[in-house]
Parts: C-alpha cells; structure tokens; sequence
C-alpha cells in the first residue's frame, strides 16, 4: 500500500515537472536527428559565440567544387571544458566532423564530433555524447 | 486582498530551523533584529541603516513544480522516502546519457545539456506545489477571456512559426523565462543578486542580466499609459519583509498567460543567515477567477553572477524560421 502510494506520487510530480523548456530552442526545431552526416572540410572561421558556437569549414566535393558549412558546437566554455583551445581550429586545418544536418536541407549541420588528421576525436558539447547508441562512443555503456 | 504570510511563514521557520545544523548566528558580528512569525523568533543580519539585510547572491533552482500534480491531490507535503525517491527519478529523466528513445528523443535529450541546471532536491518543506494559496496548491481556474488567450497562443505554438515574433520572449533573449516579475524556478539561470541602500533595491537576475530597480521612496506607480516588459515596480518595508508591487506590464509579457493588468506583489523577508524566503502574489482578475500565491526558499550561494550572452549573432532564430518553411513545404 504505502509502495503504490510513493509510485504513485513520484509519477505524478514527474508529469507535473515534465512541461516542456520551451524558453531555449530545442533541437528538432533546427535540425535532423534522422539526416546524419560526415564531413571533411578545412576550417575556414570560428565564431566563439553564445549559446552555441559555430565552426566554418570548405569541403571539397568529388566534382573540385566547394561547399560552405557551418557546424554548430556548444558554448566556448563547453568547448574548452571538452578539449578545445583557442589554437585547435586555426584556419586551414583539416577536420572530419560527424552530426546532423539542418532541417531545411541548408548547409549547417549540428556537430557531435570532430576528428583531427593525427586521429585526435573531441566531442562538441552540442549533441554528443547523447548520441544514438552507435558504438562509437567509448564512454558509452555496453548493452 | 488578504495576506497569510504568518502561517507561510512559521511553515517555512520551522522547515528553515530543522535544517540549520550549527550555531549560525554566533558566526557574523553584524546587529541583527528578531522577526516574529508566529511564535517563532529568528535573527537576521541587518544594514548599517538599520533594515533586514538582503544583500547577496540568492540561488531558488528547485526541481519542485510551480502547481501541484492532479495525482497528488490532497497530498501537501512528500515524506522524506518519497522526495528521495522523486529527486532521483527526475535526474534519471533528464540524464543526458540516456540512450533508450529513439534517435530524436536521444539527440533533443542530450542537445543543450551544458546548459541546463535545474537544481537536483526539492525545496526544504518538501511541499508537492510552489503554489500555496489555494490550498489545494494549482492555480485558480482560467476565466472565460482568460482561456480564450491561452487557446490563442497554444494555437501559435502549434503550427511551424511565421516569424520571430510567433517565438517566445525567451528565445528572442527579450526576457529571461525564470526573471520575472514574478521570478520561478526554471532550467537554468536561477541566481539572483539584491542590492540595497536606504530608498532603492536593485534585483538583478543572472537569466538575461535583468536588472530591476524599485525605488523604495513612495513615489506612485508609471502612469498607466507607460507599459514595461517587466512592469514597474515600487517597494517599501511591512516590519522585515519588503515588499514589491510591480503593475504596468506590456502584453507580450504574459507571466503563464497573465494579461497587461497583472498586479504582482512580491515578499522578501531573510529567515536566517542562508535563507531568503520568497513569496509572490499574482493577482489578475482578466485571466484568473481568483488571485494566488506561491512561495519558495532562496539559498545564499557564493555566486558570483555571470554574464548572460544569451545570442549572438542569433543563429538560432534564423535556423529555427528555416526549419519552419521546411515543415511548411512538407505539407505539415
């Protein structure tokens, strides 16, 4: 009896506490958790801005043509508590990066991780490394 | 309007006493007054001018809901097994590392985790609701012009936004969703700092570094024809609490759904060295059929108040109006 009854309270604020954060944006407004992507590109710019940043890089196409993405990451702060320094994007320097591209099609993707040429991986703080259960994570928890 | 801040406040004296774990007024040099509340006696620090201090940095986030669940009804208060049991239920929800909901629910889980900071207890009277009048702990009833509103902007919310202007506040970093007037808990961002001198107090909120000046000297409230997106506010000292009626609020600001004439009186009064009580009253004949009132605890924290760059260069905005006429050409 007195079981049920802690059940049935817990569920209870549980629903109550479960309205929505509307105030932030949430991330099916923007993007595409079901269009995953990988790109390689050069870093062409970083903004180190709030509430997310966001890296540009050129990616070269099988065609020689140029494509321009932005790939968002998440607060500078996070960033740096994830690995990154002020010197780990310069310009030039060639990155792998998988995510989730934007919901329009357009060429902004959400970024989960990044790969640097020497096979260094940081996570951007964005989506990762809440990921889908992929194997690719090695923090992830095996089932 | 009838205040019961006596009862609220020997709840909150005796939940306040019952947590205190040493010898806290013998730590701080400073005069202190005894309030009464109730028969209970406390000492609060005061200014070199002689009021209650309420200077410092203030922390309110609580996992607590603002109205209490249907399913609770009748239950005012958790015991302790119960508040264990929910805290760790709702840090297990809002575990980012969840991976059990499919590849949107895992991603929208995980995205904008570094930012949230909802505070993981329940507040220390382990009351099930923030509401406290009425009793039964949810806000009163809608009224009829009331719920034709709510209907309005829920059907807003509904459909893909036609413009900035279809996005809430927050998101357009033009109010803080937790700065009030009134302030509430909510997912991050839930620090608050007060400023005081003889006939002004400053609150200045970390959620979009709001600052709200009330001058404390008598003079009346903005003619009514001034509207402010956090109203105007005006204080003064009842005993030691003060006391802040903020009126002059702009449509758009709709505090859960509050119309232009809300009347917030807010009640600030220090129940020990680490505790600020907190209580607001909403009173807005236009959408609810009564007025209510809510309480909660602020905690002292070392702070200090960071800067709130809430967006620059707004990317999020134009992506989400993207995403919009995205949806719009699906057809849905």
């Amino acid at each position: 009896m007195r079981i049920y009854f802690l059940i049935a309270v817990v569920c209870g604020m549980l629903l109550a506490s479960a309205s929505p954060v509307s105030a932030h944006h949430a991330f099916a407004a923007e993007f595409d958790a079901n269009k995953p992507i990988k790109l390689q590109g050069a870093v062409t710019k970083v903004e180190w801005i709030n509430p997310h940043a966001w890296i540009h890089i050129d990616v070269k196409k099988p065609d020689g043509k140029i494509e321009k993405w932005m790939i968002e990451g998440g607060t500078p702060n996070t960033l740096f508590r994830r690995g990154f320094s002020k010197t780990s994007l310069l310009p030039g320097t060639i990155i792998v990066v998988e995510g989730y591209q934007s919901k329009d099609g357009s060429l902004r993707a959400n970024g989960r991780d990044l790969t640097f040429p020497d096979g260094r991986k940081l996570f951007m703080g964005s989506s990762g490394t809440g990921a889908p259960r992929d194997g690719r994570d090695p923090t992830e928890p095996k089932q | 309007m009838s205040y019961r801040f006596p009862t609220f406040a020997m709840g909150w004296a005796l939940a306040a006493v019952m947590t205190l774990t040493g010898p806290v007024y013998g730590q701080t040099p400073k005069p202190v007054a005894k309030t009464k509340g109730a028969g209970q006696q406390q000492a609060v620090a005061l200014t070199p001018w002689g009021k209650p201090d309420l200077r410092g940095i203030w922390d309110f986030a609580t996992i607590t809901p603002m109205e209490r669940p249907s399913e609770l009804a009748g239950k005012e208060v958790l015991s302790e097994q119960e508040a264990t049991e929910f805290e760790r239920q709702t840090l297990e929800r809002r575990n980012p590392d969840r991976r059990d909901g499919g590849a949107e629910a895992d991603v929208g889980r995980a995205y904008n985790q570094f930012w949230w900071d909802y505070g993981t207890k329940v507040i220390a009277s382990k009351r099930t609701s923030l509401v406290i009048d009425p009793p039964n702990g949810k806000a009163p009833p809608l009224t009829p012009n009331g719920k034709k509103r709510a209907e309005a902007r829920a059907e807003i919310m509904r459909r893909p936004a036609a413009g900035p202007e279809d996005r809430n506040l927050a998101e357009r970093c033009i109010l803080g969703f937790n700065a009030g007037p009134p302030m509430a808990p909510g997912a991050y961002n839930n620090n608050v700092q007060l400023f005081q001198t003889p006939d002004s107090v400053i609150i200045l909120n970390e959620m979009v570094n709001d600052a709200r000046f009330v001058p404390l000297d008598g003079r009346p409230h903005l003619p009514p024809n001034i509207r402010q997106w956090r109203g105007d506010s005006r204080g003064h000292w009842e005993g030691n609490t003060l006391v802040v009626d903020t009126t002059n609020f702009r449509d758009e600001t709709n505090f859960r759904g509050a119309s232009r004439n809300l009347h917030v009186i807010e009640r600030f009064t220090r129940a020990d060295s680490e505790t600020l009580l907190y209580e607001f009253t909403i009173d807005d004949p236009a959408t609810w059929t009564a007025p209510w009132k809510a309480a909660f605890p602020m905690r002292r924290t070392a702070g200090p108040i960071y800067e709130y760059a809430c967006h620059e260069g707004n990317y999020g905005m134009f992506n989400i109006l993207a995403g919009a006429r995205a949806q719009d050409k699906e057809g849905r």
